[in-house]
This record gives C-alpha cells, sequence and structure tokens, in this order.
C-alpha cells in the first residue's frame, strides 16, 4: 500500500492514470454509453408522465411497464461494468495478515467463484427466454415481448463473467 | 434454525475469502436451497430472482436518487456545501470535521443512498481535510458516519424499499426521518468535539477563514431548493415518491447546468458512477433474494417469532431484543440485504406488540416509528466492523487508507449513534412528530 | 408429507386466513395427518412467478392471477374476467370452476400442475373521486387505474384513461391526485386503504370487471401422493374450495361495506351507462371468442355462465 497524499487533490482516484485502462477500451466505452442513454431515458419516462398529466392532462399509460423494462435494461447493461471495474462489495479485511502469493491466490479463485456464478445465471436466462418466447410472454399494456430481455440479461452475465476472469489482480 | 446459523458461518466464510458478497449469498442460497428442495427446483427459484429484481418498479428509485447526487457532486454543489459549512465551524478545532458532518447532511438531504453520500462527499472533504493536516482516522470517520445520514433525512432508497416491504405510507416515512436526521448530526457534531478534546493531534486549529463566496450560496441555495421542489413535489400531490426520484434527477441536471459547474467529464463520470453503482446494489438484492428464499425456506423466520412468543416478553423487551439482532446481523450483512431479509420477518412482530403509549396507539404509527428504529440501527452497521459499507465505499475513494484506519475513527461516531438510537426508542415523538 | 405453500398476499389477507388457512388445516385432517401444508410467510419470488413456481417445483403449492403475465397461456381463463358476471362471489366462483374448468378445458392451460381451484371475488366496481358518473360522457378524461387490458379497452372506449400500476401503489397515487379513481372490488377500498380517497362508487349489475384465480400444486409432487390422499384433498378441493373461498370474499366485502358505511357514495350505473358498457363489452368478448380458435367457444360459455348466476344485460 502506498501513500499518495502528494497527489493532486482535485484528481478523484478512480481517474488517477494508469490505474483504470479498461475504462478506455471500446466495449466498455458502448456499454456506459447505452447505460447513460438508459438513465436518460428512465428520467425521461416519468417527466412526461408527470409533466403530461399535469400541463396537459395527458399522463403516459405505459410509464409504469416502460421504467421496469429501461431499469432492468440498465441493471443488466451496467452489470459487466461494475464486474470490470472490481466494484462487487468484496471484504478484504483479514487479507493482510496473509502473504502476498495467498492473497493473489484467494482474489484468483474469488474471481473464478464469481465467473462461475455469473455464467449459472447466463444459463438460467436462456432457459426463462426460452421459455417466454414460447409462450409469447409481453408486457401488458404495451406489449413489449421479454423475452429479449432475458437473452439481453444472459448475454450481460456472460460478459460480466468474462470481465470477472479478465481483471488484474490488485491484491 | 441451526441449518440457517451454518448456511451464515459458510457465507461469512466465503466471504472473508474474498468472494464477493452478492455472489457469496447467491451460492449459499441457492445450494441450500437444493439440498433442501433438489436442484432443479433451486434452479429456477435462482433464474427467477436474477431476471425479476431488474423488473421492479419501485426499485428504479436506486439508480435515480443515486444519480441525482451524482449530478450534484459532479457540478461542485457538493464543494460548495461543504465550503459554505466550513464558515460555521472554521474556527473552532477540528472544524473541518464537522463542517463534513454538516454538509454531509445537507447532501443526504437531496441523496438517496448512503453510499452515495459517502463516496460523494469524502472527494469532497477529504483533500482539505488532508491539506490541513487532519488524521485520516478523524476525517474518514467523519465522512463515514455523515454519510449514514443519506438513508435517514429524505429521499431515501431504503425507507422506499421499507414502505414497499411493509405496505406503509412512503411520504410519511420521509417526514418522520427528517427530526432523527437532524438529531444524528448533532450527536455526530458534538463526536467530533468530544473525540479532538480527548486527542488533539486529530486535528489542528485551522486559523486560516476564507472568505464567503457567491458559489458557495448558490450551492447552499440549490441543495435546499432541491429538497424543498421534492418535498413539495411529494406532499402537494404532483408526484408519488417513486417519481421523486426520476423528477429529482431531472431537477438535479437542470440545476447542475444552470449553476455552470457542469463539465462534460464531470457529467459522464455522474453516469458511469450511478450505473456502475446501480449494478453493484442490484446484484447484492438479487444475491440477498437468493438467499433469503433459502432462509424462510429452512424456516428461520418462523423458528424465530415463535421462538419470541413462546418466551412472553414484554413489548419492550421484545423490541430491544429485535433491535439486538439487527445490531449482531448488522455487523456481518450488508446494509439493503440486511433490510430485505429481516423486515418481512420482525415487522408482523412488531405491529402486534401494544406499548401501552397514547403516541403509539395507531397501528401506522407503530410502523413508522419501527421504520425509523430499523433505519438508525442499519445506519449503524454501515460503520460497524467487519461488514461496513460506508466504510468499504471510502477505501475504495481512498485507496490508500487502511480499513483499519478508518474503523478507528469511526467509534466515536458509533458511541453517538448508539446514544441516539436509545433516544429514538425512549422518545418515539421524535420520529412521529412530523409523519402525524 | 410436507407439502410447501408459497404465498404472497400479506398475512392477514380474508382469503388468506379465510380459505387458504383453514384448507390447509383441513388437507390435514382429511389424510390423517399423513399430509401436511407450511403455508410460508414469505413468498419465494413475486406474485407474477407464482405459477411457474408451483409448475418448476420451487413451492408445491401456489396460487395468483391468471392476468398477472401477458401471455398465450391463460387466453381461456379470461371467461372470468368480463363484465356483468356475477354480484355473488361464491356463485361466480363454482361457475368459474365448473365452466372453465370443465367446457374450456382449464388443466389444459395449467399443464405442469394438478387444479386445486380456480376462482374469482366479488363483483368488481368503478371507484373515483372526482364526480359521479351518471352517463357515458361524465368518463371522459378520468384516469383511471384497470387491473388488467379487457377492462383498460372497455374504459378506454368510453373516453377514460387507463393505467396500469401495482396495487400497493395505487394508494400513492390515489392520495396524491395522481389518478382520479381506480377499478376495484369492495374490500380492496379497505385493505388499500383507500376509503378517504375515494368519493363515488358505481356498480353494474355483475360486476364492471373481476379477476380470475388459479390455485395449484406441482404435478409430480400431485402424483407421489397416495390415491386415497389425492382422493381426499380433491374432496376439499375444487368446488367445495370455490365455496370456501367465494364465502372469504363475500364476508371481506360485507366487512369493507360495514366499515365504510356512507363515507362513500355507493350507486348503482344508470341504465344508459350500462347500455354503453354493455355494447362495448360485448364487441369485446367477441373478440376474445374469435381469438379462441376452433374446439372452444367462448360466447357460449359466457352465455352459460350468466344462465347459472342469473345475470342478465341488455
Ligand atoms: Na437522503
Ligand atoms: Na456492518
Amino acid at each position: 500500500m502506498t501513500r499518495t497524499g502528494d497527489r493532486p487533490e482535485d484528481l478523484a482516484p478512480d481517474m488517477i492514470p494508469g490505474r483504470t485502462p479498461h475504462r478506455h477500451a471500446v466495449w466498455y466505452r458502448v456499454l456506459a454509453g447505452a447505460a447513460a442513454l438508459l438513465i436518460v431515458l428512465l428520467v425521461a419516462v416519468t417527466c412526461v408522465d408527470v409533466v403530461g398529466r399535469y400541463l396537459f392532462n395527458r399522463p403516459f399509460g405505459g410509464a409504469y411497464e416502460l421504467t421496469q423494462i429501461l431499469l432492468a435494461a440498465l441493471v443488466f447493461a451496467a452489470l459487466p461494468l461494475t464486474s470490470a471495474d472490481g466494484g462487487h462489495v468484496e471484504v478484504d479485511l483479514a487479507l493482510h495478515l496473509l502473504p502476498v502469493g495467498a492473497q493473489r491466490a484467494l482474489g484468483r479463485m474469488a474471481a473464478f467463484v464469481s465467473a462461475a456464478v455469473l455464467a449459472y445465471f447466463a444459463y438460467r436466462l436462456v432457459l426463462i427466454g426460452i421459455d417466454q418466447f414460447h409462450e409469447g410472454t409481453r408486457s401488458a399494456s404495451l406489449d413489449i415481448p421479454m423475452a429479449p430481455l432475458a437473452f439481453l440479461a444472459a448475454a450481460s452475465c456472460v460478459a460480466s463473467a468474462i470481465a470477472m476472469i479478465l481483471r488484474p489482480e490488485t491484491a | 434454525m441451526t441449518i440457517s446459523l451454518i448456511a451464515l458461518a459458510i457465507l461469512l466464510v466465503m466471504v472473508f475469502a474474498r468472494i464477493p458478497i452478492a455472489f457469496a449469498m447467491a451460492i449459499v442460497g441457492g445450494v441450500g436451497f437444493a439440498l433442501l428442495r433438489g436442484w432443479s427446483p433451486a434452479g429456477a427459484m435462482v433464474g427467477n430472482a436474477v431476471f425479476e429484481t431488474g423488473l421492479n418498479y419501485s426499485l428504479s428509485v436506486v439508480p435515480l436518487f443515486i444519480f441525482m447526487g451524482n449530478v450534484l457532486a459532479g457540478s461542485g454543489i457538493a464543494q460548495g456545501l461543504f465550503s459554505a459549512a466550513d464558515r460555521v465551524f472554521g474556527r473552532m478545532r477540528g472544524g473541518l470535521a464537522m463542517a463534513t458532518v454538516l454538509s454531509c447532511g445537507g447532501f443526504s438531504a437531496v441523496c438517496g443512498s448512503s453510499l452515495a453520500t459517502a463516496a460523494t462527499m469524502s472527494k469532497v472533504t477529504m483533500p482539505s481535510m488532508r491539506r490541513f493536516g487532519y488524521s485520516d482516522s478523524l476525517a474518514t470517520g467523519a465522512i463515514a458516519a455523515g454519510g449514514t445520514l443519506g438513508i435517514l433525512i429524505p429521499p431515501s432508497v431504503v425507507l422506499i424499499i421499507f414502505g414497499l416491504l411493509t405496505e406503509a405510507d412512503i411520504g410519511k416515512l420521509f417526514l418522520a426521518g427528517i427530526i432523527p436526521g437532524i438529531v444524528g448530526i448533532i450527536g455526530y457534531l458534538l463526536a467530533v468535539m468530544v473525540a479532538v478534546r480527548m486527542n488533539p493531534a486529530l486535528a489542528p486549529q485551522v486559523s486560516e477563514v476564507r472568505p464567503m463566496n457567491t458559489r458557495d450560496a448558490v450551492s447552499v441555495a440549490a441543495v435546499l431548493g432541491l429538497f424543498v421542489f421534492i418535498m413539495a413535489g411529494i406532499y402537494g400531490g404532483f408526484f408519488t415518491p417513486i417519481e421523486a426520484a426520476g423528477m429529482g434527477a431531472a431537477a438535479a441536471l437542470l440545476i447542475a447546468f444552470a449553476t455552470g459547474g457542469m463539465t462534460r467529464a464531470a457529467l459522464w463520470t455522474a453516469f458511469l458512477d450511478s450505473a456502475t453503482a446501480s449494478a453493484m446494489i442490484f446484484a447484492i438484492i438479487i444475491g440477498a433474494e437468493i438467499f433469503s428464499n433459502f432462509v424462510s425456506f429452512a424456516g428461520l423466520p418462523d423458528a424465530l417469532s415463535s421462538q419470541v412468543e413462546d418466551m412472553g416478553l414484554s413489548p419492550w423487551v421484545v423490541l430491544l431484543l429485535i433491535v439486538v439482532i439487527y445490531m449482531v446481523l448488522g455487523c456481518f450483512l450488508e446494509s439493503l440485504s440486511m433490510i430485505l431479509l429481516t423486515v418481512p420477518v420482525f415487522y408482523p412482530l412488531v405491529s402486534d406488540l401494544d406499548f401501552g403509549l397514547a403516541v403509539l396507539q395507531d397501528p401506522d404509527a407503530v410502523l413508522i416509528w419501527f421504520a425509523i428504529i430499523v433505519v438508525v440501527v442499519t445506519e449503524i452497521s454501515l460503520i460497524t466492523p467487519p461488514i461496513g459499507m460506508n466504510v468499504f465505499v471510502l477505501r475504495s475513494v481512498l485507496p490508500d487508507v487502511s480499513l483499519g484506519t478508518i474503523f478507528r475513527g469511526v467509534y466515536v461516531f458509533w458511541v453517538a449513534d448508539l446514544i441516539r438510537l436509545a433516544l429514538i426508542i425512549a422518545v418515539p415523538i421524535l420520529s412521529l412528530y412530523l409523519a402525524t | 408429507q410436507e407439502l410447501i405453500m408459497s404465498s404472497w398476499l400479506p398475512p392477514k389477507h380474508p382469503i388468506v386466513v379465510n380459505a387458504f388457512e383453514p384448507w390447509a388445516e383441513e388437507v390435514e385432517a382429511a389424510t390423517d395427518g399423513r399430509v401436511t401444508v407450511r403455508i410460508m410467510g414469505k413468498p419465494l419470488g413475486s406474485p407474477p412467478a407464482h405459477f411457474d413456481m408451483a409448475r418448476d417445483g420451487i413451492a408445491d403449492i401456489t396460487y395468483g392471477l391468471h392476468s398477472f403475465t401477458e401471455d398465450d397461456r391463460f387466453s381461456r381463463a379470461a371467461l372470468g374476467q368480463f363484465s356483468f358476471l356475477g354480484d355473488d362471489a361464491i356463485e361466480n366462483s363454482k361457475a368459474y370452476w365448473s365452466i372453465y374448468g370443465g367446457d374450456l378445458d382449464a388443466a389444459e392451460e395449467h399443464a405442469g400442475t394438478h387444479l386445486l381451484g380456480l376462482f374469482m371475488h366479488g363483483p368488481g366496481l368503478l371507484h373515483n373521486n372526482v364526480r359521479k358518473i351518471e352517463t357515458p360522457a361524465d368518463m371522459q378524461g378520468l384516469k383511471i387505474r384497470v387491473p388488467g387490458g379487457y377492462v383498460a379497452d372497455l374504459l378506454s372506449a368510453l373516453g377514460a384513461t387507463p393505467l396500469f400500476m401495482s396495487s400497493p401503489e395505487v394508494y400513492e397515487k390515489l392520495s396524491r391526485g395522481v389518478i382520479d379513481g381506480v377499478a376495484f372490488t369492495y374490500e380492496a377500498m379497505t385493505a388499500f386503504n383507500l376509503v378517504d380517497h375515494i368519493k363515488y362508487s358505481m356498480a353494474v349489475p355483475g360486476g364492471i370487471y373481476n379477476t380470475t384465480w388459479f390455485f395449484v400444486i406441482n404435478e409430480d409432487r400431485w402424483n407421489s401422493l397416495s390415491e386415497e390422499d389425492r382422493a381426499a384433498i380433491d374432496a376439499i378441493s375444487g368446488e367445495a374450495f370455490a365455496e370456501r373461498v367465494g364465502q372469504a370474499w363475500n364476508d371481506a366485502d360485507d366487512t369493507a361495506k360495514e366499515e365504510i358505511g356512507d363515507k362513500v357514495d355507493f350507486y348503482q350505473a344508470s341504465p344508459e351507462v350500462v347500455s354503453a358498457l354493455h355494447s362495448e363489452a360485448t364487441r369485446l368478448e367477441q373478440a376474445w371468442s374469435d381469438s379462441l380458435g376452433d374446439g372452444y367457444d367462448g360466447t357460449a360459455a359466457l352465455a352459460k355462465f350468466r344462465d347459472v348466476t342469473g345475470v342478465s344485460v341488455e
């Protein structure tokens, strides 16, 4: 652990050059852009609904459903980003008691276990997607088919699993 | 009950082996469910939890309330808030730490999440405190503790989730959090005073008092304006507490652009931080859902409540017992998963109790009071080792400060919290005055 | 053997207390204790997941609304969701069990499970806090929360604006004036704390809408029970359960009416409003019946239903 008290004070730690190279990768920027767009849309849906019903007495009937779907899309668009950042909550409280080698080994193991869980999530989401495709599941008022969302979620979990494994060890 | 405790122990081992909490809960919950129920049903249960959590309309407040806070953080308003607070305490020993507490409280009024509050305020206040030679432990302790106010002072993601779990009126829950939140700020201010009196080396006397500038005033006005906008919108019937998140985010964007403090890079960071924090929180909610399905299948909630009923204790003892359980669980569980796991268990238990106080005659009043108690114990859990989420957030924002240092700085605030908890339990009107 | 039942309604909901819990106790008695039912205090998944949960064996027994999900699975179940069907939950539920369960082959739409019950609640009303609806034109512009697609089509044809949201959201939106009204039962008015925010409640003969519910057990689990136990459970389920749960709904409606008293203006819809609703309803019923395809006659099933419950509207 290094003391970096003398670094420029207005530089946020996540902006320190060299610490976050993956944030400049194309896939990361594309997904981040998609997530930003989804946040904008979430805000917009609420505004259109609220403003519409007060100023024009025209509420937006699909607001509830669209919010649900945009929210799910946002979560799954952002999951690979969080995974690549090492942003999942983990405890490294007792780690410094271990030798560096053991710490690293533990970190690798944790990454693989996480990736396995994410891969399993993806597998279950594919099953759900196939199910919903056959049953024609769709949203109640806007008739948006739900199966594609499940497949997107599955793809997101796969991407997150890969990101977990490829993440450089920082212990 | 035994099987649940074994599962909890395994969960802890996995967590200490650095497996992210979300995935550790998913593994223990999924495998435990499979052992009781079979692999195929367990798989289906896990799939449902993953797919449906994202589709939960009410949880849209998570990204949006966080985004609102991040926009204000990026616009420099959080910085202005801190400078203004610094004006109040500037000449006192520990003044910067007190300004940190006060500005955390102010920021809580426009941010629904404790984690986002702690993350934002650490970026703003830590550099100043370091420049003036504050000890890392006091500085980070003040931020970690001040950040917990994010979920008590409205708006609050946790109060919304509590309202959804119990069908309580979220608007009233928000009002109920205000006075206990102010009590919390006062308590933390006193904690700073006590800490620097006991050990003056923690904070030097700062003689430099910077002049008041327009930017600070604008920031304070912006935060107040946004808080009033959200509250007036909710209580004036313009939008629901859940819609308040979207409206608040839109208003925050307007304010950020109007005050001219928002760069494109800062806006991008606000989007990115909100998205990644949301995915992190949703992963935990998914894990908690899987784990809580297992625990409830294993019969822990039923066993617990029937045990309490069998003991025939007085309502106050039951409540204290629940608080103790929360404190213990709070050491080990992440805050949101704790709420999701425990509220469905304890709320029916508490709603049946008769506390014999006039202010608590109405079942709704008991519910609101209990909500505030739960939020305060949750706040405490956010800064209790080994798993204190706010401390982790600080650790990730300030990678050069060790967890041990932060926890050392937190303990005075922790004591202040215990006193506040006792006060809120003993004086229900603190929570009920505005709400009823 | 212990059967696990996942329940998503609040534990004190009248049909949990007065229908599912007594049924669970009776299962134990009827099988001489060989089969018990444990009702979970907390559901094992979201409400809409409850049919799949029984099919996939996450829980053994679940219940829920057919209209939870919009898909091609429960098309024929819509039989019980139309207007003018019946004012008595017992009669409704018994007719639904026999007609949807018989003529429309409900079992086929619930594949992977064994049917323990099919039921409906008391008549749905149209509550609002803006004005008494006396002519169809009074519906114009009212923002009404609706429980599903049929009521949405019905009300929007008359000029109202239908909105979708979950039931607990209704209180937040109604109390803040975000919506003007809601299509709900009597019972829901008190259950969701809406009484102070409703001024007028319009009833139409046989209800303006209804909801249909399934009550199912995982098929493999069911087949793992002995023939004797299955017969014993079937005897207290199906029609007997329709009677029991219908009674629970009726009692809940009566309690609610008593509690509300004259705080809300309850009135019967004018002939003019009824006839406007009826012509629109007939059109929607026909479209539904046509969509069922060969082998199922929806129109005949509806006629039979109304014949049994004795509702006739011109
Ligand atoms: Na807050
Ligand atoms: Na903790």
